[in-house]
């Protein structure tokens, strides 16, 4: 397993792209989530209505118990980056061939599977340590308070937000395997959640929407987004969802499954 | 002696083209085994097969007498087509990584880039190598494992003279150390020069097996040239011959089992006759090849 990781990681170590684009994704990621309160005092100093009506400080973004879920939506928005370095990564080996000569060279068409799927956890597993660390930084300075008795409350989606990268990724991973080339990759990872809202919009109609609304949720871009219910609803005193539907894990993880499993078929069953 | 690879009604079908039929194979320890056809008879196809990346449509093969799998390929080198490096990495680095893949002892590198002679430079990028330095490149990267059989498919192809005389050397070195080698080719003279055994393959179909050394044997043509009007009539009733030609103002004689040039240069000089010029030619595998393609049709 460990010796496969490190077959993908000599390939993507020396990469420059590669560096490029986690370095974007991680600056981005790190500067987006721990800059919310700057981007409040911002709007407050711009509008001033807004900052007149409502005293900022008092919003506990970046709060705990709250910060979890806050910071975990919002990074969760940007795992189309690391997406994207996937597909390239994928689809570099059928572009230079190079799959071809791995499997020459001894490696057996799972196992160069594995090693894609290994380094989708890692970076699954780096996300998530990366958003632990800022969160734990910016709720320390931000917390006026903690409360240590609900001070947990809310780390469950740090597990969820592993399943949602991972998910996520192992579909970039599927087109990857399915389309070989990276540009249509990409657009097709760009227009997906559109694709399905489409189809979405265009089954679900109101007529029948009673009978078969309960398979919406089984669809796979909306199992993956309804992993982690946006939090901000209850800023604005509404009711949110500030727990995890297991119904939801277990879709995603299917779905995830299902992803790497659809790579491996097409895998094993063509001619590379 | 030891059978390396044994291949049995091997077959390919891209859908109604069949471009490997029923193809059995055998390959012995210490051969230099050459693989020869046209372009587009199912050369590549079939090592394609043999290193998995083509799935048969029928038939099998076995390695070492051991089923073929991921484990057998790792004991064995092979570049099919072109040389395939991910371009961003340097020499040195991508065969790091064929080592890694083969489970190969890392020290072999300086050992491998010595024997193709790119230990200069081994640190650039393997994007910014000529081609006959790529085509060296990927035959380190076969030797990387110190396998127990190497496979090159068209190895000189797009070299100039200079490397297409440097991979033969190279070549002749790997086969003096005993290793296997299986070498396609559609360069005749390239096989005739390296291979001891050889296989025709055509559209697909195995035409001939056999040792390099067999071809040409048996017969033996010999030129003659002489400053005589009837030398033609003259040379049918010399009882060595078999069969007589004539070809750019020289007669070809084919020679009967048993007699050879000294018969032949003898008969004339009885006749009061002394050639000018006198010579004799072993068939040519290219000539043989010519002769297998043409009788399959």
């Amino acid at each position: 397993m460990l010796h496969l990781l490190k077959v993908d990681l000599m390939k993507m170590t020396s990469y420059r792209t590669f560096w490029v684009i986690c370095g974007l994704y991680f600056l981005t990621l790190g500067f987006t989530t721990a800059s919310g309160m700057e981007i409040l005092k911002w709007l407050a100093n711009k509008s001033l209505e807004f900052g007149a009506s409502i005293n900022i400080n008092r919003i506990p973004l970046y709060h705990f118990p709250d910060i979890w879920q806050n910071l975990i939506w919002i990074s969760g928005l940007f795992k189309i980056i690391l997406a994207v370095m996937v597909v390239i990564s994928i689809t570099n080996e059928y572009q230079y061939r190079t799959l071809r000569q791995n499997i020459i060279d001894g490696l057996s068409r799972w196992e160069f599977l594995q090693s894609k799927i290994l380094t989708n956890v890692l970076l699954s597993l780096v996300s998530v340590g990366m958003i632990l660390l800022i969160t734990l930084l910016t709720g320390f300075i931000y917390t006026p308070k903690i409360d240590w008795a609900f001070f947990l409350r809310g780390t469950e989606f740090f597990l969820v937000y592993f399943i949602e990268v991972f998910s996520f990724l192992s579909f970039a991973l599927m087109l990857g395997f399915l389309i070989q080339r990276s540009g249509l990759t990409i657009v097709v990872l760009m227009l997906a959640h559109m694709i399905e809202a489409i189809i979405k919009v265009n089954i679900f109609r109101a007529s029948v929407n009673d009978q078969i609304g309960w398979l919406k949720p089984l669809f796979p871009l909306e199992s993956i987004t309804n992993l982690v219910p946006m939090p901000f609803a209850r800023y604005a005193f509404q009711e949110i969802q500030d727990y995890v539907a297991i119904t939801a894990v277990v879709v995603a993880i299917g779905w995830a499954i299902l992803f790497n499993y659809f790579a491996y078929l097409k895998l094993t069953k063509s001619d590379i | 002696m030891e059978t390396v690879l044994s291949v049995s009604k091997l077959t390919k079908n891209f859908g109604k083209l069949c471009a490997v039929n029923q193809l059995d194979l055998e390959v012995k320890r210490g051969q230099v085994f050459g693989m020869l056809g046209p372009n587009g008879s199912g050369k590549t196809t079939t090592l394609g097969m043999l290193m998995g990346v083509v799935n048969p449509t029928a038939g099998n093969f076995t390695w070492f007498a051991e089923p073929a799998s991921h484990h057998t390929r790792k004991k064995i080198g092979a570049v099919l087509e072109h040389p395939i490096f991910y371009p961003y990495l340097s020499g040195r680095k991508n065969l790091e990584l064929n080592a890694l893949i083969k489970n190969a002892n890392p020290a072999n590198i300086d050992k491998v880039l010595n024997i193709v002679e790119l230990s200069g430079r081994q640190h650039d990028k393997y994007k910014t190598y000529s081609l006959g330095m790529k085509q060296r490149l990927a035959i380190a990267s076969a030797l990387v494992s110190d396998p127990i059989i190497l496979i090159l498919d068209e190895p000189t192809n797009g070299l100039d003279p200079m490397g297409i005389a440097e991979i033969r050397e190279i070549i002749k070195r790997i086969a003096a150390d005993g290793k296997t080698i299986i070498l396609a080719s559609h360069l005749l003279d390239e096989v005739q020069k390296v291979c001891t055994h050889f296989a025709v393959l055509k559209r697909g179909t195995l035409m001939h097996i056999g040792p390099v050394d067999e071809v040409g044997k048996g017969e033996e043509i010999v030129e003659v040239q002489a400053f005589h009007d009837d030398l033609g009539v003259l040379l049918q009733e010399f009882i060595g011959s078999a069969t007589i030609k004539k070809e750019d103002g020289q007669f070809q004689v084919m020679m009967k089992e048993g007699f050879h040039s000294a018969d032949l240069n003898r008969f004339l000089f009885e006749c009061g006759i002394v050639a000018s010029h006198l010579a004799t030619r072993k068939k040519s595998l290219e000539k043989q090849f010519l002769e297998i393609l043409a009788d399959a049709k």
